[in-house]
């Protein structure tokens, strides 16, 4: 006997009503009006046992492990814990804050992880899980849709799946322990479907080959019609060539016939995207080149071959055809767009390294076994191994062993950086001498590096204010030209010399031919696709055109101190003593104290302690006063560290030290008094020290003649020891973090162009306030809202190649700008025959091809110079 | 003159007029975006040689999803750009993208690909 899953009916499987196959159970019913609710809603019966009883004693009991995002060291586990043992069948909830796990175990059909993922997020936080896409092809019916979801979600395993009939594609959240991909391509497959790679994960590949298709296609065309412009250039000019010449005209005539039928298929096929582009364009009553060489190349033809079919409606001497002009504008209009794309590949060059960067392949371990994996298909929560030399696949945290990771690639750090377990490693780096494992954090989309592949090709893709006239222009441009080619004819008709129809047939073609809306359209968005490539390849990431441009134009740059200038944590700098005391000994003992405070100073004598290789041991006897200092025993020995108020306290005869610990305190450092048994031994500082290459940086920014202001929080005197040690011209102390925007506008009003520099965070209103904001990021920190420009690295260097990079960019815009105006303001005129009654110049129609065609190669050649471009500081 | 001049010059002259009309001074057709399942304001955007429809009509403060199928080799429709959303998108040739935004402000914002050869409009209306 079984049970109904919809009334709980007991019956034969024999003598059922129906049967139902879900989720590889079979099912049966006692009638129509049972089968009729199940099918409405399958999942809803096949998990909850049978509605009747509403428990189904035969359940077993899964386990599961959430990965949890969201959780704080400080969070407390209970919330969580409550959320998901509040799901109806959660037998129990354990959530480990630590490892950011909650380990559930519960009845497997009553509960669903859907109903857990609720829980999760009800409590504020989300479950971890990998998401992937899959592409799944020929998918044309919404129904179906609904039934490869039910499937997917049916899989062990799996979050969430949500299938996209637009793009063609599944989005699934899943458990990477429970599934792997090749079970949700099956989920797929068994519903019927072809499954592939998802489209939108691959775009740059796709383009490359789009280009490359595209490229061929042009080439093909470009060699008919070349090849064709042979015969037909050897009939239209007869005379210089010695057998054609003595042609007689019946001869000749039957040449031009040949060579309008030859014409014909270079029209149609190397020029039919003209045709077809301009046929497009006239729908949306516009215009582009696409007309402009459309009606310069069918006039040409259609008068030529009225010319040749009824010459006798033409006066003496205009007899002649033009095929030439046909095929060979047009063979090399389609040169000049081959070779224009094959220059715009190179454009994107940055992107293309930058994505060369990313790993192929992950050494993952899953069930204690070690696999080699598609990168790809490394998910959230996986551990992955690397050796040395290995790539880091992914972005994710160390979880064992340590080693040294070159990090130059996409931080532009030149020095290898050492990781140890809880530090970061970041996806695409190098790891250089141990083997180490860590934790996948970000995966696909989300690393660092895709991240910043988006930002450069959002931005790149952004424009410059500076095109706007050039934008303006080429709105206007091409009916223009169609206007200015209609009023030559006409002058050339009425005033003109003998054969004035020929003449002004050729002039207005030539009009229409030479002028070149591309140019202008390209001079902008090729230089900056260039510039902020490079940019990148710097570890300057630019958000904007526009923050590009304005870059360019920056007199005055205001840097925040902490973290900007200076590293941002107080370092130990000098040890001071008195008597006997060793310095070694001295720092021991007040080392050994301070590791029992809380306080940030004393982290950094600690430190410095320990950099200096002493053994710190344990104090007793821990004393906090506060706003004076600490006190402890240490090996027996009553130490004392503090400050001036700490001495008065113990009644220490502080002798010369109160004069040296003034002077440390004028260099902006933070001395404190050591004794030792009642006794004044010495003077430990610390400071935020600067960082090695401010000074070097803010050197080169007044080289460029750039104004350079500190601002921070800190007193006068320790503001002017650190701008008298990196050279800034000066110092807005005392400013309140909430001021720095007023203090930036401030500025402003004295009419500069003002940059800020600052963390991103503390200083996102100066940011925003300031005309350009650039913020220093460490490691995948790259998305900062607020700033225009990103510094990878978190070197003040970066400020001085950003401003030249957009100074390189922009003078290269200016050329091209310059360069395309002028082409199109002479060209125009000289081909509607401005020399003419002056020099007896005109210009062939084919000569304004070949310069219309070659006009938008130069301007994208010129944007690829930028290429070059070497920074002052390089990056690697 | 000749007569042939005079006709010439008329027809040239009305032939420069007729230009300036049919480009700049004719209304466009504008195309209302609809409600789609998602609860978007959708169109449909064909990208052959232009933009089809090329000026579209949205409610401010919605969200609006442009579907946009290019259905051309020509390198230069390649992308998409919505310099005042700081939007752009790659158009694989006969795949169907989406691009989504939300117009906060009436007004009218362009869209053009990315040497500003092909061109369109979206109106937003308060």
């Amino acid at each position: 006997m079984v049970k109904d899953p919809v009334c709980g009916m007991d019956i034969d499987p024999q003598s059922a009503f129906a049967r139902r196959e879900h989720m590889g159970q079979t099912f049966y019913f006692c009638s129509q009006n049972c089968v009729d609710q199940f099918d409405a809603d399958p999942h809803k019966y096949a998990i909850a046992g049978s509605i009747a009883t509403g428990f189904n004693p035969d359940l077993p009991l899964a386990r599961v492990e959430l990965p949890i995002v969201g959780l704080q060291k400080t969070d407390r586990a209970q919330a969580l814990e409550a959320a998901l043992k509040a799901v109806p069948g959660v037998r129990a909830a354990k959530v480990n804050i630590g490892s950011s796990v909650a380990f559930v175990e519960y009845e497997a059909p009553t509960t669903t992880r859907e109903a857990l993922t609720r829980a999760v997020k009800s409590a504020g936080y989300h479950v971890g899980g990998a998401q992937t896409r899959i592409g799944i092809a020929d998918l044309h019916c919404a129904s179906c849709v609904k039934f490869i979801e039910d499937g997917l979600k049916a899989t062990p395993g799996v979050l969430d799946a949500t299938v996209n009939v637009g793009t063609q594609e599944a989005t699934i959240e899943y458990l990477p322990e429970k599934t792997s991909l090749p079970q949700l391509r099956h989920a797929i497959e068994e519903a019927g479907y072809k499954t592939g790679p998802a489209a939108s994960e691959e775009p740059v590949d796709k383009q490359r080959a789009e280009h490359e298709r595209e490229y061929r296609r042009l080439m093909s065309k470009f060699g008919l019609a070349a090849i064709i412009s042979i015969p037909v250039l050897i009939a239209a000019y007869p005379k210089f060539l010695p057998i054609i010449r003595d042609w007689p005209m019946e001869t000749l005539r039957l040449a031009w016939g040949v060579s309008a039928i030859l014409t014909l298929p270079v029209l149609f096929y190397s020029g039919g995207h003209f045709f077809s582009g301009a046929w497009a364009a006239l729908k949306h009553r516009s215009a582009n080149m696409n007309t402009l060489v459309a009606l310069g190349t069918s006039a040409a033809w259609l008068y030529s071959t009225l010319a040749v079919l009824l010459p006798s409606i033409f006066p003496e001497g205009t007899r002649e055809p033009f095929y030439d002009v046909v095929a060979v504008v047009i063979a090399l209009v389609v040169l000049g767009q081959a070779l224009e794309l094959r220059a715009k590949g190179r454009t994107s060059e940055a992107i293309k390294n930058l994505m060369g960067l990313q790993a192929k392949t992950a050494r993952v371990i899953r069930d204690e076994q070690e696999i080699d994996l598609p990168v790809e298909e490394v998910l959230v929560g996986d551990i992955v191994l690397v050796r040395p030399g290995d790539k880091v696949p992914v972005d994710g945290e160390l979880i064992e062993g340590q080693s040294a990771v070159d990090e130059s690639m996409i931080t532009g750090e030149s020095l290898p950086v050492s990781k140890k377990v809880g530090d970061e490693v970041i996806g695409a780096t190098l790891n250089k001498t141990g083997a180490f494992k860590f934790r996948a954090t970000k995966v696909g989309k989300d690393t660092a590096l895709a991240q910043i592949v988006k930002l450069v090709q959002d931005a790149q893709n952004s424009k410059a204010p500076i095109a706007r006239l050039a934008d303006t222009v080429s709105g206007y441009f091409v009916p223009i030209v169609m206007i200015l080619a209609v009023l030559t004819f006409v002058i050339w008709f009425d005033f003109g010399p003998q054969p004035q129809l020929v003449f002004a047939l050729v002039t207005s073609v030539t009009v229409l031919i030479i002028a070149c809306p591309c140019a202008l359209g390209l001079a902008t968005p090729m230089s900056l696709m260039v510039g902020i490539g490079k940019g990148a390849e710097n570890g300057i990431l630019i958000r904007s055109g526009e923050a590009l441009q304005t870059a360019h134009q920056i007199k005055t740059v205001v840097l925040d101190k902490t973290g900007t200038i200076t590293k941002g944590k107080p370092e130990l700098t000098d040890v001071i003593v008195t008597g006997d005391w060793k310095q070694a000994d001295l720092l021991r003992l007040a080392a050994s104290v301070e590791r029992s405070s809380e306080h940030p100073l004393a982290d950094a004598i600690v430190e410095g302690a320990k950099a200096r290789q002493l053994t710190l041991v344990e104090p007793t006897a821990f004393e906090a006063v506060p706003g004076h200092g600490v006190i402890a025993t240490v090996e027996g020995r009553r130490v004392v560290l503090g400050n001036l108020k700490m001495m008065q306290r113990e009644a220490s005869t502080l002798g010369d030290l109160e004069a040296q610990a003034a002077h440390l305190a004028n260099d902006g450092k933070t001395p404190m008094y050591v004794t030792i048994d009642g006794q004044a031994a010495g003077i430990v500082a610390v400071a935020d020290t600067v960082k090695e290459d401010s000074r070097e940086a803010i050197a080169a920014l007044h080289h460029m003649g750039i104004e350079v202001v500190m601002i921070t929080g800190d007193n006068q005197r320790t503001a002017q020891a650190i701008a008298r040690q990196v050279g800034v011209d000066r110092v807005l102390a005392e400013v309140l973090p909430e001021d720095k925007a007023h203090n930036v506008h401030l500025l402003q009003a004295e009419g500069k162009k003002v940059a800020m520099v600052g963390d991103g965070i503390n200083d996102a209103p100066a940011l925003a306030q300031a005309d350009v904001g650039l913020a220093i990021g460490t490691g995948t920190d790259v998305a900062i809202e607020a700033s225009d420009i990103t510094l990878i690295k978190g070197s003040l260097k970066g400020v001085v190649t950003a401003i030249e990079v957009s100074r390189a960019t922009l003078r290269n815009i200016k050329q091209n700008l310059v360069g395309a105006f002028i082409y199109n303001t002479l060209g125009v005129p000289v081909a509607m025959g401005a020399l003419y009654p002056f020099f007896g110049i005109l210009l062939s129609p084919l000569l304004a091809g070949a310069a219309m065609a070659f006009s938008s190669v130069t301007v994208v050649s010129n944007a690829n110079r930028l290429r070059t471009f070497k920074p002052r500081f390089s990056a690697k | 003159m000749t007569p042939s001049q005079i006709t010439i010059t008329i027809v040239g002259i009305a032939l420069s007029l007729f230009i300036a009309w049919f480009f700049w001074f004719t209304p466009k057709a504008k195309t209302q975006a609809a409600i789609g399942a998602s609860g978007a304001q959708e169109v449909a955007v064909t990208v052959k040689g232009g933009y089809t429809p090329d000026l579209i009509v949205v409610k401010a403060g919605q969200p609006v999803r442009l579907r946009f199928t290019r259905q051309e080799s020509s390198a230069c429709s390649e992308m998409v750009l919505f310099p005042d959303f700081n939007q752009s998108a790659k158009l694989p040739e006969g795949q169907e993208v989406n691009v989504e935004f939300t117009p906060d402000k009436p007004g009218e914002y362009g869209f053009q690909c990315q040497m500003g050869m092909l061109r369109g409009k979206i109106i937003v209306e308060g």
